[in-house]
This record gives structure tokens, sequence and C-alpha cells, in this order.
């Protein structure tokens, strides 16, 4: 069978065939190999941190010349301690069945989000599931991963807290903080539009959260008010790192591609735009006696956003022309969501997706300001200098030439975290979901693909001891020291 | 006893002790960084999920190969010539098992002792029982029987997958665990003493 022989005593020349292994088995072996690889580089990358921590205690308990030995011995068991419980962490295998579902609270493109909580501790988070197969198929694998590690890779204020992600056979698993604030898109669709002080917090508060995600390295490419989430204090957070690109070798498309190769992989579905279900709305006709159109398309917003398509109103167009995009593609998203808030609708709002992207890419001659509509000089121009080309935008050397424009005057932009919101969520419970449209979600139901998809890999066979089913997600389950131990974890 | 390279048939000196596949190693520097127990840190804890992750890839390597341990292929759960292992039943009377099944008994075992809360605690009040290091050590010496029998009976099907690198760093670091925590017996190690012997030379225990 195998071509072996020895050239010297010990020196074999073995010709390597794989030609006798299942297709199961090979991909098994691939998948074995990374593991094995990202096993070892993150039991030295723990090490090393473990070590750093306790060389900073060490530091600390230095310069405190008059604690007393007693007492920095109980602060090193201390640290032994937390140590300890990371590890017993890291041994912790979460299922969904770990979970009790209070309700759904937002649906996507890939799967839903729903309030859960823990069974044993009793704490509340949000869980967003993502069926497999749907993103197999979508080429969404690299995105998830890419979401995961943005989310993960941050510790800020502004980014949406991942305790833990795990899987099963179907769906993986992102175990996140749960905003009871709902979303802007939400927020928007109940108040329609916001005065300019309004908007200038959630404008200020936006710059600031995209900022810290330019920061880390990443393009988010898909800020729109439904990624815009609110906390109990009525800040704002974000989340959906869906479509943001990073610089790992992971978020790159053709890595997976190229794991994926002599699989039987479909090719992927080309996404056909499907119209929007309701009322056909030319943005350049609207007025404000509309409103009842303009709540229409709102609703109809909405059902967009549970669509596989998604919304294309807040991209920019070096996205869809191809020619490269930087981080400034954000600032574009940011100028179309002002624009909603102050005007009511997002400025190449159109009856169907294909209609917006030709508007998107002729903004020169689409972009229009209703005249009933009265916006302060500083606002149209803040809007204008992002919404415009990629080379000419503001915020293409950095955010803080966003933070100096005349609109923010008089921004403080150091406790913009700490300040009181317009709108401060009223709260009954910790599992209050009233901001969230659950009666709606009820009623949307489940693309037919999907749930096809699901019943599909439910009925598959049920897989080995241990085994994590599909290749790249191998390192998915998720656990950080840091949040753990300091917001009291799982 | 397992054979000696001294045996009758020196061209059967086993595939894993040839070159260039005994010096393939993934991972390059000593493992003691990710071996010694970290200071304060608890000792069970420490073994209990380094005990949970050579368990879990273990047994990943062994999913690569098992369509080829068939009860026809190995009738016995052989660890070289002239050496069976036994599996004690019930009644501890050692029973000869086809290769395949003993290891999905071990397997199992292994995994039922794992995901045992009173065992290996992972809530966070549970704490480890008295007897918890003999149970590290009785997994420990059937994880080893594993890698003994993948080595000397499957090794072709490693180098066909070009997992040689990763399975040879991942028995350094088990064997280097073991050593540091006394988890197996010198005769345990006797099936592959050539290939630790070969690796010591190569200095791939050395410390720091
Ligand atoms: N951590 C959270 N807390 C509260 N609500 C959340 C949280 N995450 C998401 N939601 C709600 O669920 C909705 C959908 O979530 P999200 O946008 O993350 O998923 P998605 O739409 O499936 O993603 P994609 O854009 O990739 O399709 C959000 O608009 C929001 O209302």
């Amino acid at each position: 069978t195998q071509a072996s022989g020895s050239l010297n005593n010990d020196y074999i020349i073995f010709s390597r065939d794989d030609s006798m292994f299942s297709s199961s088995t090979k991909e098994r072996a691939k998948a074995l190999k990374l593991k094995v690889e990202l096993h070892y580089n993150q039991s030295v990358a723990h090490a090393v941190e473990r070590n750093q921590r306790r060389v900073e205690l060490e530091q600390e308990l230095a310069s405190e010349a008059r604690m007393s030995e007693e007492r920095k011995n109980r602060r090193r068991q201390q640290l032994g301690k937390q140590e300890s419980s990371f590890l017993r962490l890291r041994r912790l295998r979460l299922t969904a069945d770990d979970f009790l579902t209070v309700k759904v609270i937002g649906k996507g493109a890939f799967g839903e989000v729903r309030l859960v909580q823990k069974k044993d501790t009793g704490k509340i988070y949000a869980m967003k599931t993502l069926l497999k197969s749907e993103m197999f198929k979508k080429d969404q694998l690299a995105h998830v991963k890419a979401e995961r590690d943005v989310l993960a890779d941050s510790d800020s204020p502004w980014v949406v807290n991942l305790f833990y992600s795990f899987q099963d056979a179907v769906y993986l698993y992102l175990i996140m903080e749960f905003l009871p604030g709902g979303d802007l898109m939400t927020m928007l669709i109940k108040y329609e539009i916001f005065t300019e002080d309004v908007t200038r917090f959630y404008m200020a508060q936006c710059v600031l959260a995209i900022e810290t995600v330019h920061k880390l390295g990443f393009i988010h490419r898909d800020i729109k008010p439904d990624n815009i989430l609110i906390d109990k204090d009525g800040h704002i957070k974000l989340s959906d790192f869906g479509l943001s690109t990073g610089f790992h070798k992971t978020h790159d498309q053709a890595y997976y591609q190229r794991l994926l190769e002599n699989t039987s992989t479909p090719p992927s579905e080309q996404q056909t735009s499907r119209p929007r279900n309701s009322v056909m709305v030319d943005a350049i006709h609207l007025t404000v006696s509309n409103r009842n159109q303009i709540n229409t398309w709102r609703k109809s917003r909405r059902l967009m956003a549970y669509s596989t398509v998604g919304t294309p109103d807040y991209i920019a167009p070096e996205i869809f022309l191809h020619s490269g995009y930087g981080q400034e593609c954000d600032w574009w998203s940011l100028g179309t969501i002002m624009f909603e808030c102050l005007v009511g609708w997002p400025p190449f709002c159109a009856e169907d997706a294909q209609e917006t992207y030709r508007k998107i890419v002729n903004w020169q001659t689409q972009l229009y300001f209703p005249d009933e509509i009265q916006l302060s000089p500083e606002a149209e121009d803040l809007i204008r200098s992002l919404i415009t080309s990629a080379d000419q935008r503001l915020g293409r050397h950095g955010a803080e030439e966003i933070k100096a424009h005349p609109f923010f005057r008089g921004v403080n932009w150091d406790s913009l975290r700490s300040i009181d919101a317009p709108f401060k969520p009223q709260l009954t419970s910790i599992t209050d979901t009233s901001y969230f449209p659950t009666d709606e979600l009820e009623n949307v139901p489940e693309r037919p693909e999907v749930a096809a998809a699901r019943a599909n890999a439910m009925s598959q066979q049920p897989t080995q001891i241990g085994e994590e089913t599909g290749l790249p997600f191998i390192g998915y389950t998720y656990t950080r020291f840091n949040r753990l131990s300091r917001q009291g974890g799982l | 006893m397992p054979n000696s390279p001294t045996g009758p048939r020196v061209a059967a000196k086993p595939l894993f002790l040839c070159k260039p596949f005994v010096t393939s190693q993934l991972v390059k520097g000593s493992f003691s960084t990710i071996v010694v127990l970290p200071k304060y840190v608890d000792q069970g804890e420490w073994l209990a999920l380094n005990v949970f992750e050579f368990f879990d890839m273990l047994n990943r390597f062994y999913g690569v190969i098992n369509e080829f341990c068939t009860p026809r292929n190995c009738p016995s759960m052989s660890a070289g010539p002239g050496l069976d292992y036994t599996w004690l039943d019930a009644n501890k009377k050692p029973m000869r098992l086809p290769a395949p099944t003993y290891i999905e008994y071990v397997l199992q075992w292994i995994n039922n002792r794992i995901n045992d809360e009173t065992i290996f605690p992972t809530k966070a009040k549970g704490g480890f029982p008295q007897s918890f290091e003999q149970t590290c050590k009785g997994i420990y010496k059937q994880m080893f029987r594993i890698f003994a029998h993948i080595y000397h009976t499957h090794f072709d099907k490693i180098l066909h997958m070009s997992l040689e690198a990763h399975f040879n760093s991942l028995f350094v670091h088990f064997i280097h665990f073991s050593r540091t925590f006394n988890l197996l017996e010198q005769r345990d190690l006797e099936p592959l003493r050539a290939l630790i012997e070969n690796f010591e030379e190569q200095g791939l225990f050395k410390d720091g």
C-alpha cells in the first residue's frame, strides 16, 4: 500500500496518500490540526497573561510599604483563587439547556436574539443564535469568527460584552450582556424624528463607539440603527460585527474558502433582492404631511431587518463599487443615520434595494434635504461632510475631525458616557422587554429555508463524544478572564 | 513485553522511530511554561483542566484513525509486538477485546468521569474528592495506552494525514505533564520507552 523503504538505517521515504480516507475523516483531520495549533497558541498566551497578572500584583504589593506580609499573602491567595476559578470555567461546557428562554427580542438574517436566564445562577443574558448551515451557504463563517473576535477582544463600554460562546450541531450561540433599552431603529420608529439636541447626543456617542472599533483595527461596515443598542441608562453600545473585517487570518474569506475546498459546498446562493413588502415610497416626494406613508415605510423597514438581504440604506457607495474602502465608510453610515434622526427617513430610501443602491452610487444628485424640515446649518453641513466621497469625507483622518465639527460644539467628549441620556428606559424588572417588539416578533414567520436547514440538521446523527461539528468553528468556545472575574461571570 | 530495538528483524523498526518523523514537532521550545503549576493556583484545578484537554485532543486523534481501527485490523488492543492490553471485566477478570472495542470503552469510561460533577466539579462551590489524584492517574494510564496503540498500529495513517508533528507534540506535552505530576509509573511507559528516550535525547523535555 505505501511506498516506503529505508534509505539508510533509519531514514524513511514515505509517500503520503490520503485517498483511502473518507471525506469526513479528512475534514476531521484538518479541523484537528487547527484545533491543536490553536490550543498551543492559546496555552502559551494564557500562561503569559497569567504571569502578567501576577507580576502586576507583585508590583502593587511592593509599592504598599505599610501593608503587612500577612495581608500581602492574602492578596496572593486571592489571585490564586481567581486564576483557579478561571481554569475551572474552561472546563465548563455550556449548552443551550443551561438557559431558559424568557422571550425572543430580536431577529436577524441568520438567527434570533433571545432574553435568557441562566438556570443555576438566575442571571440574565441576551443569547444570539446563528444557524450554522445557513452561514455556511452564505459565506458567513468568517463573519461570525470576526464578530466573536471583536466582541471578545474589546473591553470597551461602547461595544456589547460577550461572555461565552458555544455550539451544537445546529447553532452557534453567543451569550452577551442584555441591553434592555432596545435599539435605535425601534426608537426611531417610536419617536419618528429627534430634535437636534437629542440627535447630537446619539451621534456623539456613536462617534466614540465607532472610534473604539476603528482603534481595535476593525471596520464595522454595517453601522445601522438596528445595531445601535441602548443600555439601562439610555447610553448606546454597538452590536453585530457580522460584517466587520479585521486583520486576523481567520477574518479572511479566502481563508475559509481554502479550508472548505474539496468539500461539496454548493456555490453560495445568489442573494436575490427582495422587494419591500409594502408601499412604495420615494424619498424625494416624501413630505411631513405623508406621515402615514412614512410609518408604513417604517414597518417595512423592520421587516427588512429580518430578511437576509438586509437594508443597504446605510452602506457607503465605495463598498458597492468594489473600489476598495477603509474605515471612513463607517462615517458615511453615521451621516445617513444622522439624516434619518433629523429628517425621519434615511437619505436614499427607495422602493427596493436595487433602487437604493442606485441612489447611493449617485449620491451627488440623490442627496436631498426636504424643504419642510428645518435643519441648522451646522447639522446640514455635518451630514454633507459625511455623505460625500471617501477622499473628501470628514473623519478620514480620524474621529477627532468629526468631534471638532461645529455641530458638536459644547460636547464634553470625556464625560459623554456619564451624562444623563435623553431617553432613559423605564424598567420594571431585569427581564423587562417592553422596549422590544416582542409581539411583532412572534408573528414573524421563520423563513422556509431556515426552517428546512434547522429540521435537516436536527435529524442528523448525534455526533461522537466531544466532537464539534463543522470545520471552521473550532475555538469558538470562548470565555474571558477579566470579564468573568470582574463582572461575576456566569 | 514489547519489542526491543535489537529484535531479530532490524528492518521492523517502528515507523514512529524513523527519521524524519521522530524529529517532527509542532511545538518548538520547552513545554514547561505550560506544564508547571502556575503560582498560587490550586493543583486539583490544574490537573483537572489538563486531563480534560488531553482527553479532548486524544479523542480527536482517535477520531481520525478510527475508520481503520476495526475488529478485523485490530483484533486485540496491541501496543507493539507481543504486547496486548486486556480489559478487566466487572469481576476483575482480564478480557481480550478488539482494539476499537477496548478504546471505545476507555473513552466512554473517561468521559463519564470527566463529566461527573462529584469527580470533576465545574460549579462554583464543588471541591475535588480525596481520590482525585488517583482518578487522574487511572485516566492517564488508559490514555497512554491509546497513544501506544496509535503509535504502534496506526502511525502510517497519522503520516498520510500529515499529523505527525501535532501528534508528537501532544505526546511530548503529555509525558512532560505526567513527569511533573507523577501520573504514570515507569513500567506503564514501556511500550513507548524507545520513543520517549529518543525525545529525551533531542532535549524535548528540558526545563525552561
Ligand atoms: N445584547 C443585546 N441585548 C438586547 N438586545 C439585543 C442584543 N443583541 C441584539 N439585540 C436585539 O436583536 C436585534 C437583532 O440583533 P443583531 O442585529 O445582533 O442580529 P442580526 O440582525 O441577526 O445580525 P445580522 O445583521 O448579522 O443579520 C437587534 O436589533 C436588537 O434589537
